[in-house]
């Protein structure tokens, strides 16, 4: 019977989401470090580094996922032989740069200034004051964007299939061509599993969110 | 005796608008000098040279000696501190550690050793009660207190005031400016821009009265209030509702 299917498959569906979920941690580290620098970069830097960071984001954000992997894989691998997974996290990544640097870059102008000139004027270096005053103030402004990101990329990572990568909607495609059909059965599971984590992962924000809230700050909104 | 603090000829513009126009003064150690004059005079712009905030186009400013420069200007702002008029806490900080954080980077102290010293400086205040409020969970006279004691942990040679009650309600500014009697009592080096007539009457050595952008005299405050040398002097005086009406 189907139960009896879905039952039978389940270690190769939570294989899969095992690796949908490895992707997107890779992923959105890859763009939590990049895009925090980039969003420095693009505060704090020299013209030419502002010029760059536009440029980055613009590109990433202007190119369909799909076709980003199907760059990073194959047109990548044509000069240098790379695997589906480094490539997805690198397609992937780099798109998840462009935004995140956005959703930084939008905290971080949100600090106001004197809290900068503050810093500075007891004796602080531009680069003291991000690191102790600035960026501890915009990261909590952060998280709640940030939500949306953690969404949005974990969704994102069923399109590394069309590569390749063995994640989730990969898995159900397999099992659906070997038991001949189930289809629409099969796809819910998925997309209950792709749910749950979504759910979570949110729910887990929240809390960080909640739990690094600055006493008395914002609170007569 | 050398002063301690010197500054010389301080030119500043922004864009075609000359601000500073050769301003020069200086302040011995101990001394207290809070500088009036109407609003768009360059008061605030003069303070922010002193300590580099915004730099000199030309002139010099010397601590003991030394010059402020780029090159060493994160340590010589450790020497002089500055108060800001809307007191600029550290928002993400307890009052506490908005007095540690700069003790614990810049100096290095241990936890504890900053953590003693904060609370010091807070009892200096009045607000050792207040030590894990946030700056939100303040009013606007405390906030400034604890900006005040956030100074004095640097153990700082000069503090610079800017408008130091002008962003708080009549009925706040007393305690800072009691604050700020005790500390010139206790011998602090103080410049102070602000129109508290009545804490240049008690504590200041001397008034500087500037206007357009140029000392337009210096005088002890009893001379300055009573017989200013200058018309403009006058002028603002009874503008703020303390001169003779002419």
């Amino acid at each position: 019977m189907i139960f009896d299917i879905i039952i039978d498959h389940l270690p190769y569906l939570f294989g899969g989401l095992w690796v949908a979920i490895q992707l997107l941690v890779a992923l959105l580290a890859v763009g939590f470090v990049l895009g925090i620098a980039l969003a420095l970069a693009e505060v704090y830097g020299p013209r030419p580094l502002r010029w760059f960071g536009m440029a980055f984001e613009r590109v990433f954000r202007g190119i369909p996922e799909i076709v980003l992997l199907l760059l990073f894989f194959y047109g990548l691998g044509d000069f240098y032989p790379i695997e589906p997974f480094p490539a997805a996290v690198l397609a992937l990544g780099l798109r998840s740069t462009a935004y995140q640097s956005q959703i930084f870059r939008g905290v971080i102008q949100a600090v106001p200034r004197g809290q900068m000139q503050a810093a500075r004027a007891i004796g602080m270096s531009r680069a003291q004051a991000v690191q102790n005053i600035v960026l501890p103030q915009a990261l909590r402004q952060a998280i709640g964007p940030w939500t949306n990101e953690f969404s949005s990329e974990l969704k994102a990572t069923s399109l590394a299939y069309v590569i390749g990568v063995v994640e989730l909607t990969r898995q159900g495609r397999y099992i659906i061509s070997s038991t001949q059909g189930n289809i629409l059965v099969v796809f819910a599971v998925i997309a209950l599993m792709y749910f749950v984590v979504n759910w979570l992962g949110n729910r887990a924000l929240y809390g960080l969110e909640r739990r690094y809230a600055i006493p008395g700050y914002g609170e007569t909104r | 005796m050398a002063k301690l603090l010197e500054v010389e000829d301080i030119r500043k513009s922004f864009g075609s608008t000359e601000v500073l126009k050769g301003v020069s003064l200086s302040l011995d150690r101990g001394e207290t000098k809070v500088i009036m004059g109407s609003s768009g005079t360059g008061k605030s712009t003069l303070l922010r040279c002193v300590n580099r905030l915004d730099p000199a186009d030309s002139g010099h400013v010397r601590l003991d000696g030394e010059e402020v420069t780029d090159a060493n200007v994160n340590r010589m702002r450790q020497r002089i501190a500055f108060v800001f008029q809307d007191f600029n806490l550290f928002l993400h900080l307890s009052a506490r550690d908005n007095i540690t954080i700069g003790l614990r980077k810049l100096r290095k102290m241990s936890k504890a050793d900053a953590r003693q010293r904060a609370d010091r400086e807070l009892d200096r205040v009045g607000l050792s009660d207040r030590a894990d409020n946030y700056p939100s969970q303040l009013s606007g006279g405390q906030q400034q207190r604890v900006s005040i004691a956030r100074a004095l942990a640097m153990d700082p040679d000069v503090l610079l005031f800017d408008e130091p009650t002008s962003a708080l309600d009549p009925e706040l500014t007393g305690e800072v400016v009691s604050v700020m009697q005790s500390l010139a009592r206790d011998g602090m080096t103080m410049l102070v821009v602000s129109h508290e007539v009545g804490f240049a009457r008690r504590a200041a050595d001397a008034v500087i009265f500037m206007d357009g952008g140029h000392v337009l005299e210096e005088a002890p405050p009893k001379e300055f209030f009573s017989a200013p040398k200058h018309d403009r002097a006058r002028q603002f005086l009874t503008a703020i509702g303390e001169g003779e009406a002419a």
